[in-house]
């Protein structure tokens, strides 16, 4: 028999706190069965989300976030922090100096991303397959996933009308050095060129997982619940059988319902920071003892500079391109783009009082790079105390190593911004500093000093971090198996950014979604040993 | 009043916040750090301030807090050359309360303690000997400067102060046009919604392996 299969016009069937506490069928505590209970609708979870619908599993998505359907975007970034930002884009490191940006919404980070798809390097899957045992990564193996991801979410490289001025100051300045650049590559289709994309986009060019995998899914049956927090996976001799999660209200904080979903396969996408948490508050074993250690940050400081002449680099598409040049040889890569005043603020606030307003009376005449690099994959995440009491404790600050290579993606963003004409360079540190020239700029940098653990020393922020439950053969060595189960427990796997093998020189979104439809085909390949029907 | 040497015991632990110490004390999260910093310490000198009460608009804000973010709006955005859009047509005050009022309960209580640890210190950190709240512009500009360049805990102060005035000014629509930012653009340029995007076509040949399953 054939299914009818209809993708709503607009919007996702979602179940959201206030309809749970309308349904006094579902009272204070109620539970549900389900094939799959997906955790996170972010960039992995959508996807599988859909492929299991699809395959025609019963699917439960439970997303801590609220639900913010594109047609109240408002293209306000401070509305849109409130809204949906963690911690209104307040989460941070335990020393506070080093924001780590996401997404808490039905979509999760794809919402607010910069729709940068960065492909890794064919020498990142084939270091994988060839050091790291996971044979099925090789170039030829994933390529079928890759494309697929390419495809459906039209990802394309950027064309010249999406090359905006704040684009064009970085060519001129990577011509003049020698270096080499490219358009970026974005999931977005016909983009009407806002420059509000981290705001949300409210013509749904941006092909997030809010218009695309989630409605699919939904479109073959899935169910999504928003205001849901996932707090442990319930296991039971040594397989995975649901989760427990409260529904609350999301904006009163109060607990509107307890659920209990009990389910033959769970697949974790709560993102590299929740994911390993939600594994340690379920007290999983981790023979490798690395749920939520191993965390690459990759992390980014945004450099601006102030031209002469008016740039109106925030006008048009956000990203517009990438300087290539140091990617593969010392993991940086930089991005053009200048968002709006309000981002400014909150990534790098600048000087008290006249040296404020001077600065931003030259916003319209601003260009910017976000400098990001490869860091070593030390950081960690922590779930500290009970269950219901306990709280988060994200670890990073750079090593030496890292905090040089922080000093030269500054140093290097500085100097193509510079080249290009640039009159002024705003350095990306605590201690509020410009340079009017490169001379200027190497002493300034030279009296950044790493002190302790570099911090407060560069502002930096991350909203890449990946690989704090590691895909590997060995268990001693890893969190999760090829296949994306874990290694401990079985019908329990993870499909986001987690399970990333190494820390990687490139936007992971690109990656978690190939991974994500490539895990998802593995749970269905295995499913004999999952499912009764 | 509160002597030169009551004061130095006072704030002491900020002097003291040694990088050792810092770090030692960093690893229980920057709540302990300030918790260990301010926890110490009273109130140093009495502002004329202090006397007077915060609107009742404001639900977050304790009355102390809303005089020092008073003070900090004024010396961080001096905006009286007509360039920019005057403060007092920016609701900055309702935002930082509003804004406060988001934070997580727990680092809100951090927050509280290191605002008035910022206020407090002034006292004696550049031996300006009045609270923040009451240092004339020149000397308050000064002591955000002398903060961006201190200690982890300094810099780490000062940092929050400005960001909430700032996020809280320049959040607001009004103050974008002086600066040519179009703000948002979709409606008014008419664009188009393209709703969700359709099922993907899978009949072509690039499907992965699991395809084949369908
Ligand atoms: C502002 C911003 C811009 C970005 N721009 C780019 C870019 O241009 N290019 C790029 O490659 N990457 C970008 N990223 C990063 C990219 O979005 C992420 O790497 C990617 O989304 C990771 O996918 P994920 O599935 O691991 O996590 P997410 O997409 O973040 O999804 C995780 C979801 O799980 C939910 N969740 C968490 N905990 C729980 C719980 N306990 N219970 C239930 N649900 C839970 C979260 O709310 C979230 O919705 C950006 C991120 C941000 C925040």
């Amino acid at each position: 028999m054939q299914r009818i299969v209809r993708v709503p016009q607009d919007g996702v069937p979602v179940t959201e706190a206030r309809d749970v506490a309308a349904d006094p069928s579902m009272g204070r505590k109620f539970s549900i069965k389900t094939d799959v209970v997906v955790v996170g609708s972010g960039a992995g979870g959508s996807v599988v989300a859909y492929e299991m619908a699809k395959a025609g599993k019963s699917v439960l998505v439970l997303e801590s976030g609220k639900y913010y359907p594109s047609a109240e975007f408002t293209e306000h970034l401070g509305d849109t922090i409130h809204e949906v930002y963690r911690d209104q884009a307040g989460q941070a490191n335990s020393t506070a100096d080093v924001l780590f940006i996401e997404g808490n919404c039905v979509g999760g980070s794809t919402v607010i991303g910069a729709c940068v798809m960065h492909r890794l390097n064919p020498s990142v899957w084939q270091d994988w397959a060839d050091n790291h045992g996971l044979k099925d990564l090789a170039p030829d193996k994933i390529a079928p996933y890759t494309k697929i991801v390419d495809r459906w979410l039209n990802v394309h490289v950027n064309e010249a009308h999406e090359i905006n001025a704040t684009a064009h100051k970085v060519i001129q300045g990577c011509e003049r050095m020698g270096f080499s650049w490219r358009p970026v590559e974005r999931n977005v289709k016909k983009c009407a060129l806002t420059g509000h994309c981290l705001a949300g986009c409210p013509s749904d060019r941006k092909m997030s997982a809010l218009v695309t995998h989630l409605p699919w899914a939904a479109a073959y049956g899935a169910r999504l619940f928003a205001d849901t927090h996932v707090t442990r996976v319930l296991e039971r001799g040594g397989r995975a059988v649901g989760v427990e999660a409260v529904i609350r209200d999301p904006k009163t904080g109060s607990i509107v319902s307890d659920l209990r979903v009990d389910a033959e396969v769970v697949v974790l996408a709560a993102g590299a920071i929740h994911t390993p948490l939600i594994m340690q508050r379920s007290q999983l074993a981790d023979r490798s003892g690395r749920i939520g250690n191993g965390m690459a940050v990759q992390p980014f400081v945004q450099v601006l500079s102030t031209f002469k002449e008016p740039v109106y680099g925030f006008r048009g598409a956000l990203t517009g391109v990438q300087v290539d040049e140091f990617q593969d040889t010392d993991g940086y890569f930089f991005i053009s783009g200048l968002a709006e005043p309000e981002q400014l603020m909150a990534v790098g606030e600048q000087k008290a009082g006249d040296a404020h307003i001077e600065f931003m009376k030259s916003y319209n005449r601003m260009a910017g790079i976000n400098a990001f690099s490869l860091d070593e994959g030390s950081g960690s995440v922590v779930w500290e105390g009970g269950l219901t009491d306990g709280r988060k404790v994200i670890k990073w600050n750079p090593s030496r190593k890292e905090f040089k290579d922080i000093v030269r993606t500054t140093a290097l963003a500085s100097r193509i911004l510079f080249s290009a004409g640039a009159e002024r360079v705003w350095l990306p540190t605590f201690e509020k500093m410009h340079a009017d020239s490169v001379f200027d700029l190497d002493d300034k940098l030279r009296s950044v000093d790493y002190g302790i653990n570099g911090l407060y020393t560069f502002r930096m922020n991350t909203f890449s971090p990946h690989g704090s439950a590691r895909m590997g053969v060995d268990p001693y060595e890893s969190v999760v198996s090829p296949d994306g189960e874990m290694h401990d427990v079985s019908g329990l796997y993870v499909a986001d950014a987690s399970l990333f093998p190494t820390p990687v020189a490139a936007g992971p979104q690109w990656a978690t979604q190939v991974f994500a439809k490539y895990v998802s085909d593995r749970i269905l390949a295995r499913g004999s040993n999952h499912f009764l029907g | 009043m509160t002597t030169r040497n009551q004061a130095a015991d006072a704030v002491a632990p900020l002097a003291q916040v040694s990088r050792r110490r810092f770090v030692k004390t960093a690893l229980w999260g920057t709540g302990a750090v300030l918790a260990l910093a301010g926890g110490s310490f009273a109130i140093l000198r009495r502002s004329p301030l202090d006397d007077v009460s915060k609107p009742a608009s404001l639900v977050h804000l304790s009355a102390p807090e809303y005089h020092l973010f008073n003070r900090a709006i004024e010396v961080l955005l001096p905006i009286d050359d007509g360039g920019l859009t005057p403060v007092d047509q920016v609701p900055v005050m309702a935002n930082i309360d509003h804004t406060m009022g988001l934070v997580d309960p727990a680092v809100r209580e951090d927050i509280r303690i290191g605002l008035a640890l910022f206020d407090n210190a002034a006292v004696v950190a550049g031996l300006h000997g009045r609270r923040f709240v009451d240092l004339d512009r020149v000397d308050a500009i000064a002591y955000f400067d002398s903060w961006s360049r201190g200690n982890v805990l300094q810099k780490a102060l000062q940092t929050v102060v400005k960001k909430f005035v700032y996020v809280s000014y320049w959040r607001d629509p009004a103050t974008w046009p002086p600066v040519e930012f179009d703000g948002p653009v979709s409606d008014r340029w008419g664009i188009a919604y393209l709703g969700n995007a359709p099922l993907p076509d899978e009949s072509t040949s690039d499907t992965a392996s699991g395809e084949a399953r369908a």
